[in-house]
């Protein structure tokens, strides 16, 4: 039987996956056994697409959890540095791995993003301030720079980041997310945060990657 | 622009192939290489060792343990039928009166008088192997008692499956949208093959092993049942083959999804016939029941056998087809799964679908609606 492309060919262990951990990144919730069929059905036929706008979002929870049981696992680097980093997540290079393939079935980049910041940014252990930038690259047989994200650590509750970008000024506040636009190649920034840092200062200026994604600020972790 | 599709075998009509018959215990077999056989004639006999069943009849009188050997109604050492009288309690006006009788033939061997178990020995019993089809006979293998016919059959491809290959009576158990629950298995459905409707419940599952069904043909199953009988995997195709005591093919997918009217109609005409099934290929064979498939069956030569071993070459998807108007299509995925129609148009530009996603979209005309489904979520036929 030839394998038939599809949003989740690159994984292999798609029904290891918990459906409670499926269903937390729903609402409503739908029965679990329900959720399972629907999951069994995308491994059976890999190639159909979702139709209905419920299922587009079971399909990008479903793809969360597939980036979270794929993504690097602590100690993966000092066991086997030789081999790299993970195909999704470049630690090393602080890059975040998006095949275009994925494009054909999650059209919009920004939630295409926003999962794999999800399931492999988000709850991630930062063990240096490095990791407050990421480049977003869509994988193909030439790779492509669409943007970078970049995740300012608050100090408590009502932080706020004011950011400067191509003469405009945008204020992100703690546990909200923000894309700004930046087409051009390199884009120059800015910013200043109240209670909180970035790159391990309070107020910098640096350039940073653009693209036809942008800038996606995600002040959602503490 | 061209829109290519993958090409599913779904039913393949009076193939000549090779069927296995296998003696259920040891016994001899009587035909011989070359030998005509039709499907009522008896190529061997077999008996079966003797085995036992335990009862707990201290729980199915509702008695203590002890008071279970009084309401036995026939002595330990005594033989005994199925259906005859095992046991009375006498009940009062308001009942509690409860009568049980054999569900085998043997001979009450022992009673365990402080659990109120009572165990069955069974009776030595002789099996005769019916030939079951139109065929010549290729291998007489008598150290594996089995014989190898070539014969000629329908051949039904289902989605998946589970259980090593097995035959036996069709029967259909109703609609082919209906839902199977314990309640449809009855104890006279052994060493049948039951065709359900949409979905087999776990309880039907569990109650066709202890019935003795011989296998089940269902178009959906729950992901969770499936996974409980094929080492906790869903990988397509599957590596390794398992068996949880009846065979089973899966028609369409998972959940709750109708069998496709393509195979309902073929397998509806095979109601009380012989046929054989294979989970683990997910193939079902129904031997052709006319007589003059024998001049095809004895004009057509098949490739030679390896170690007398029956291995058969299967496979559903056969390349991809250009789409094009007038063929017959299925619909995969999650919406529509497993409606059957014919393609009646193809957009010439993309859609923007609700969920975000775009396709061409195709007009699929079933048989009670028209559908419009992304040419990705459709296979075509065969």
């Amino acid at each position: 039987m030839p394998r038939l492309t599809g949003l989740f060919d690159s994984f292999d262990n798609l029904d290891q996956i918990s459906m409670e951990a499926i269903a937390s990144w729903l609402k409503p919730v739908p029965q679990l056994n329900q959720l399972e069929d629907y999951l069994a059905n995308k491994i059976l036929y890999p190639q159909a697409i979702s139709l209905t706008e419920p299922d587009m979002q079971i399909d990008l929870s479903i793809l969360r959890e597939a980036l979270r049981m794929n993504g690097p696992k602590p100690g993966f680097q000092k066991n086997n540095a030789l081999l790299g980093d993970n195909p999704f997540l470049n630690v090393t290079l602080r890059k975040i791995l998006i095949p275009v393939k994925f494009l054909n079935f999650v059209p919009d980049l920004m939630s295409l993003t926003l999962v794999f910041i999800d399931a492999l940014l988000l709850s991630r252990e930062k063990k240096d301030y490095f990791q407050d930038l990421w480049t977003i690259v869509l994988t193909n047989n030439i790779d492509e720079i669409v943007g970078s994200i970049l995740l300012p650590q608050f100090d408590g509750s009502g932080g706020v980041m004011n950011l400067e970008l191509q003469s405009k000024n945008y204020e992100i506040r703690q546990g909200n997310l923000m894309l700004v636009p930046c087409p051009k190649d390199r884009c120059e920034i800015a910013y200043k945060l109240q209670k909180g840092k970035l790159l391990g200062k309070k107020e910098n200026a640096f350039e940073i990657y653009g693209g036809k994604l942008g800038l996606v600020i995600d002040g959602r972790s503490a | 622009m061209k829109h290519l599709a993958p090409l599913r075998m779904r039913v393949e009509k009076d193939v000549i192939t090779r069927v296995a018959r296998v003696l259920v215990g040891k016994g001899v077999l009587n035909v011989s290489v070359g030998q005509q056989v039709t499907p009522p004639e008896i190529i061997g006999m077999a008996t079966i060792s003797a085995g036992f069943r335990t009862l707990d009849l201290s729980t199915l009188l509702s008695v203590s343990p002890q008071e279970v050997e009084k309401l036995l109604v026939k002595k330990i050492g005594q033989r005994i039928y199925k259906g005859e009288l095992l046991a009375f309690k006498k009940g009062w006006l308001i009942g509690g009166k409860k009568v049980l009788t054999s569900p085998t033939d043997g001979v009450l061997d022992f009673l365990n008088n402080k659990t109120g178990e009572l165990k069955i020995a069974f009776l030595p019993k002789k099996v005769n192997l019916p030939a079951g089809v139109y065929g010549i006979v290729e291998v007489v293998d008598k150290e594996r008692g089995q014989v190898i016919i070539r014969t000629q059959v329908t051949r039904i491809y289902g989605m998946f499956g589970s259980g090593r290959s097995r035959d036996g009576i069709l029967h259909i158990l109703g609609k082919k949208d209906g839902l199977i629950s314990k309640s449809a298995i009855q104890t006279e459905y052994d060493d049948c093959v039951l065709v359900g409707g949409s979905l087999f419940f776990k309880d039907a599952i569990s109650a066709c092993i202890s019935a003795g069904v011989n296998g089940i043909i269902t178009g959906g199953i729950d992901a969770k049942d499936y996974k409980g009988m094929a080492g906790g995997r869903l990988v397509f195709p599957k590596k390794l083959d398992n068996d949880i005591g009846t065979s089973i093919v899966v028609c369409e997918g998972f959940g709750s999804v109708p069998i496709g009217t393509d195979i309902f109609e073929i397998l509806s005409g095979y109601e009380g016939k012989f046929v054989f099934i294979d989970g683990n290929k997910a193939l079902i064979s129904l031997p052709s029941p006319l007589s003059s498939s024998l001049v095809k069956i004895k004009n057509t030569k098949l490739p030679e056998l390896q170690n007398n071993d029956l291995i058969l070459d299967v496979g559903q998807i056969k390349g991809d087809l250009e789409l094009k108007s007038g063929l017959k299509v299925r619909v995969v995925g999650n919406s529509y799964l497993g409606e059957q129609g014919k393609l009646v148009a193809i957009n010439d530009s993309l859609t923007l679908l609700p969920s975000g996603a775009r396709d061409y979209l195709v007009t699929v005309e079933t048989a009670r609606r028209k559908i419009q489904v992304p040419v990705a979520n459709l296979e075509i036929m065969v």
